[in-house]
């Protein structure tokens, strides 16, 4: 287990490198002046020299480079050259307040995917599992901001039953942060109309974040439960008397589990990945929109910071998936 | 609170704010007085007046601190500020302020010349944001406090219009800045997320990407403008991206004013009950700049053929009929601006007969056109071009961009676009800040994307710069309009109006052309109640 678990951490160090080595190298090939940019439209050439100095852009790319990976070794991401903030201190901010959404559509997408697709395998051909295909397809194919733009002007235009966008109304403080979800900790701070304003503000960003990832564990739960539903030992089990309910959530989902277990943690990473487009459509103060702000300033520590948190979340995803296999299936040994 | 009756409670709550959702959100506060909420689409990242400033943060800038001039009204104005006067030396070199007594920064220090000194000193010295304004004209040792409410600069040359730009250099607190300065940064770490002003609002929260809200300074040195009474609780900025979502928190009543707009939304809320839309004539050139070094452009008879092919009447289609003609390089609420005589208008013989004398007589050749992907009346504005210069055997390609990117291969002459679109924004009155956009020394920056180097022009711009003689100054800046229509490094377009759409209980607006797209006063704003 331990040499299993090094070994992965090697794999993942080794992955972080290359992700770091990639975004330095697109961002910084990409043919935009970054120092340019932030100094205004109005600037002179040698307010923008002063820019490219003070963040170091004047410097050879190798160097660049080596700077930033020794400041990464002590954990510093650089600063925005747009807005002069310390890209640790911004991911400290927008990180959880991304992984409130995260959680949340994941929450969701697991129960409602898993008990759909169990439903679907289980009366299959039924009602059920027609609309369940049909969702599954649907859930794909369809853009998330395409999904999004249309339920805000049902849910908020036409119905007026949800908020357009935002955390929290402007009105009202967040809680004062503990970890930086702003519904956990209402809840911790013993604020139960902040913590249900919230909520009610993350329904629709969560659902339209969790519909792919939602139609994805639906449709391999489905096909996992049809296939294990056939299987002989569930036909003995059946055989032997044993309730119905018991052998589909005890006996077929569990033997099933291990597919759908990859796909939640390969949808995790796409779900991080879709936060650039939800999170800019509902205004939601997160990673994804903090990162499509400072990619369209050309702003690169921003950039290669989201990314790296991305990166970083994504593989530890795939980590702890990994080790759960263990878990739903005690024939797989974790080395 | 027990963990069951506060799931219990939050569940409840929950189902209460779903069932009676968002609409309009009470910001009453201190009694009767309610909090103006404003929202635009961008956010306002840094909040330092020396490092930056576009609409969104100048806004807060312009609430939060005080500058010793301030610009108001249209035609727009320059009026006493923290300075109560101001005296200028015979040579035209020495600017004296004498300033009001009685002004105090947020935290109780007063404000005096000293501050006045730290402030210009450290603009100048940061090299960001305004620097740009005086940099050329001001060091920082011709900055002299002469007495605790008088300050003077002494600049390098004549600079009439030194006056034009003191309205956008804001006084910190020196104290404050200095107590929290790290690394010899001057105060930029601490500057940026906090503030150390005068202004009549002061900041509670603060969240870059989402809002913030200022609270107002009730014993604000200059006090209200509508009197104490008619004043604000405070001011909320609100960033939402998507304009669609804006107009409906307008519509819902969760805004009290918006802005970055289309032209169809501009027009459409204005047809609503309870919700005006000021229409006001901008001050901010549109322009669709030739790239005058490289490519076929380069020859001044193809960029005519193109100015006078244009289909100007177009452009006010655009804008649903909210926007003038240029009729100058400048525009007209700028000092010594005339309508250029000859200017280019649609005359397809003209423009043909232009054609015939570049190599390219029976055209054949396709031109790049560049705009900010998303800008709606820019990609409208190519289309224009593109069916303009049809007759003409010319083609046009028109592309739609990132803003990194236009920026890229617009300040790049060599394989640069034929032609890209500019708005110009002037932030002064002064005609020096249009017609400097013309000398060779401003090709490739963003104003300078035409790359246009005519030494006549250079010489007649630096020579106007620094003439005192106001009459001999507007007849030079008169033949420095017609020279750069002469040498069309731009097809001169058009001047979009200012509309912010707002609710009819808000009080207070007043329009000045010399603020950035977008940004209004918000001090002599309120609610009705």
């Amino acid at each position: 287990m331990i040499r299993f678990l090094l070994r992965r951490l090697a794999f993942l160090l080794l992955s972080l490198a290359g992700l770091v080595a990639i975004t330095f190298v697109i961002s910084h090939v990409a043919p935009a002046d970054p120092a340019a940019l932030a100094a205004g439209p109005d600037a002179t050439a040698s307010m923008i020299a002063t820019i490219r100095h003070q963040y170091g852009l004047d410097r050879p790319l190798p160097l660049q480079f080596l700077r930033y990976v020794g400041d990464l070794a002590r954990l510093q991401l650089g600063h925005s050259i747009a807005t002069g903030h310390a890209v640790t201190a911004d991911l400290a901010v927008y990180l959880p307040a991304t992984l409130e959404l995260v959680l949340l559509a994941m929450g969701f997408a697991i129960v409602m995917g898993v008990t759909l697709g169990i439903l679907a395998a289980v009366r299959r051909e039924g009602l059920v599992d027609h609309f369940a295909r049909i969702f599954a397809v649907g859930g794909i194919a369809v853009p998330a901001f395409w999904i999004a733009l249309i339920l805000q002007l049902l849910f908020s235009v036409y119905w007026r039953l949800l908020p357009i966008g935002g955390q929290l109304p402007v009105a009202i403080a967040p809680p004062r942060p503990i970890t930086g979800m702003v519904i956990l900790d209402a809840l911790l701070r013993e604020q139960p109309a902040v913590a249900s304003t919230a909520l009610v503000h993350a329904l629709l960003p969560a659902f339209v974040l969790s519909l792919p990832c939602l139609a994805s564990i639906l449709r391999i739960t489905r096909q996992e439960m049809i296939e294990v539903l056939q299987a002989h030992y569930v036909r003995t089990a059946r055989a032997q008397g044993i309730a119905p309910t018991r052998v589909v959530t005890r006996l077929a989902l569990r033997n099933a589990m291990v597919p759908i277990l990859s796909m939640i943690g390969l949808r995790f990473g796409f779900m991080l990945g879709t936060t650039v487009l939800v999170e800019t459509v509902f205004d939601w103060p997160g990673l994804g929109l903090y990162a499509v702000t400072s990619a369209t300033s050309a702003d690169f520590a921003p950039v290669m910071g989201a990314t790296l948190a991305i990166g970083v979340l994504f593989m530890l995803a795939t980590l702890v998936v990994d080790l759960l296999y263990a878990v739903a299936d005690p024939r797989i040994r974790v080395s | 609170m027990r963990r069951r009756t506060m799931l219990t409670g939050t569940a409840a709550a929950t189902a209460g704010a779903i069932a009676a959702p968002g609409g309009a959100e009470a910001f009453v506060t201190e009694g009767k007085r309610r909090t103006l909420v404003f929202s635009g689409g961008q956010p306002v990242p840094v909040l330092d007046p020396h490092v930056k400033y576009d609409y969104s943060t100048r806004l807060m800038q312009q609430s939060i601190y005080d500058a010793l001039l301030k610009y108001i009204d249209n035609p727009p104005k320059i009026i006493p500020w923290l300075a109560k006067s101001w005296d200028v030396s015979k040579d035209g070199l020495t600017y004296t302020f004498h300033l009001v007594e009685n002004a105090k920064f947020h935290n109780g220090d007063p404000l005096d010349a000293e501050a006045v000194r730290f402030s210009y000193v450290r603009g100048l010295k940061l090299n960001k944001g305004i620097a740009w304004m005086l940099k050329a004209h001001l060091d920082p040792a011709g900055i002299k406090v002469v007495d605790p409410h008088t300050v003077a600069m002494t600049l390098k040359e004549p600079f009439p219009g030194f006056i034009s730009f003191v309205p956008w250099w804001f006084i910190v607190n020196p104290k404050q800045v200095m107590a929290e300065a790290k690394n010899n940064d001057d105060g930029q770490g601490f500057l940026i997320a906090h503030e150390a002003g005068s202004g009549p609002f002061k900041i509670n929260r603060w969240d870059p990407q989402a809002a913030m809200v200022l609270d107002a300074v009730p014993d604000y040195w200059r006090g209200w403008e509508d009197g104490d009474a008619n004043r604000p609780s405070g001011i909320i900025f609100q960033v939402i991206r998507e304009p669609a979502p804006r107009r409906e928190a307008l519509l819902h009543g969760s805004v009290d004013i918006i802005t970055d707009m289309s032209p169809d939304d501009y027009d459409s809320l204005a047809k609503v009950k309870g919700i005006r839309v000021p229409d006001e004539p901008g001050m901010a050139p549109f322009t669709v700049m030739f790239n005058c070094a490289w490519g076929p452009t380069a020859d001044v008879n193809l960029r005519r053929a193109i100015a006078w092919a244009m289909d100007y009447n177009a452009l006010i289609a655009i804008e649903n009929g909210h926007a003038r003609l240029m009729d100058s390089p400048f525009p007209p609420a700028m000092q010594d601006h005339i309508a250029v005589p000859g200017i280019p208008r649609k005359d397809l013989a003209k423009a043909k007969a232009f054609l015939a004398k570049t190599q390219y007589a029976k055209g054949g050749l396709t031109l790049d056109y560049l705009y900010v992907a998303g800008l709606e009346v820019e990609r409208q504005v190519g289309l224009t071009i593109l069916a303009a210069l049809e007759p003409l055997g010319i083609k046009v390609n028109v592309q739609g961009v990132p803003w990194p990117t236009v920026m890229a291969r617009g300040t790049q002459p060599k394989g640069g676009p034929a032609m890209i679109a500019v708005y110009v924004t002037p932030v002064s009155t002064d005609p020096d800040v249009v017609a400097s956009q013309y000398a060779s020394s401003a090709a490739g920056s963003y104003w300078g994307m035409h790359h246009l180097h005519d030494p006549t022009l250079d010489k007649m711009i630096a020579e106007a710069r620094i003439e005192l003689d106001q009459t001999k100054r507007a007849a030079m800046y008169a033949e420095i309009q017609k020279r750069i229509v002469s040498l069309q490094p731009a097809i001169f377009g058009m001047l979009e109006n200012r509309r912010w759409a707002m609710k009819d209980d808000v009080e207070g607006f007043v329009f000045c052309p010399i603020r950035l797209t977008g940004e209004v006063d918000l001090y002599p704003m309120w609610i009705k109640a």
